[in-house]
């Protein structure tokens, strides 16, 4: 393989991700060519020692998708860290796949019912500034903004519940990315 | 069974190593990755995915700077914290390697 056909493989392993991350990356190899060629060696030679481009792609690709969570923890930047390791496609993670389908089951359920209770809190909050008063009015102001802060407190472990699996699941991908190319007999 | 136990071992301190070659001055990518292709057989395309993350995780960071021939290079220099994490990764490794080697003592 040459260059030009690892660069054009390398490249479309990337895409999907940002292009500031690809160019980045596509200089990060092109340099290393170059450094490669000006080591006296040829272009295959370096091709061949750099290993598959595609593999390279999919462990750099769920690295880039690991950062943005850590720079922003969103539920779309979640939905990427689970891709990236999808992307990986180890068999111990198609098994992990059902638990990781109930446990994101459970999350959407507990975030409905957070923002269930900050609906129902707002609910009899309002229903309270406009006068519907049920019963006792110190006790449902107590009730509402009770409900309030307990789906705020609920939402925020949630998110540091989701925080702590992802970095599990990063470490875990992590293990898996294989550092080393058993096909090439220089192990 | 035993080229795994070595390739497991050699993912293990893969980072170590890095980290302190970097610790004896900076460098760019394509020499840190000749020297861990040299010394412990490390494909040469995995040193960025790997240097990615480091950087990441803060254990490095970059800077350009002019080549003699061609665009500026990218050196990583080791942090603060990059440091840090040496200094126990090679007290780790140390405690681990003395328990092994006399376990192993017996053996050989």
């Amino acid at each position: 393989m040459n260059r030009a056909h690892f660069m054009a493989q390398l490249r479309d392993g990337l895409s999907g991700l940002h292009h500031t991350d690809i160019n980045d990356i596509l200089r990060d190899y092109e340099s290393h060519f170059a450094d490669g060629l000006a080591d006296g060696r040829s272009e295959d030679e370096v091709a061949a020692a750099l290993g598959e481009p595609s593999r390279l792609a999919r462990e750099l690709r769920a690295e880039a998708g690991f950062r943005r969570w850590e720079e922003n923890r969103n539920a779309g930047n979640f939905v990427g860290v689970v891709l990236a390791l999808l992307g990986l496609a180890t068999i111990d993670f198609i098994i992990l796949l059902p638990l990781l389908c109930i446990m994101a089951a459970i999350f959407f359920g507990l975030s409905v019912a957070c923002l269930g209770l900050v609906v129902g809190g707002s609910f009899l909050l309002f229903n309270l500034l406009w006068g519907g008063v049920m019963g006792n009015a110190a006790m449902q102001l107590l009730i509402s903004l009770g409900l309030i802060s307990g789906a705020i407190g609920g939402g925020a472990l949630l998110l540091l519940l989701m925080d702590v699996i992802a970095k599990l699941l990063i470490r875990y991908a992590r293990l898996h990315f294989r550092l080393f190319d058993t096909a090439n007999k220089s192990i | 069974m035993t080229e795994s136990l070595q390739i497991q071992l050699k993912k293990g301190v893969l980072e170590m190593c890095v980290l302190a070659l970097l610790s004896k001055g900076d460098n760019y990518a394509y020499d840190i990755a000749s020297r861990m292709a040299e010394a412990v057989g490390m494909g040469e395309g995995t040193i960025y995915p790997l240097m990615r993350r480091m950087q990441n995780d803060g254990l490095v960071s970059t800077y350009l700077q002019e080549s003699g021939s061609g665009p500026p290079r990218k050196y990583y220099k080791l942090t603060k914290s990059g440091a840090n994490a040496l200094k126990s990764q090679v007290s780790e490794w140390l405690v681990f390697e003395t328990a092994v080697r006399k376990i192993l003592g017996d053996v050989t």
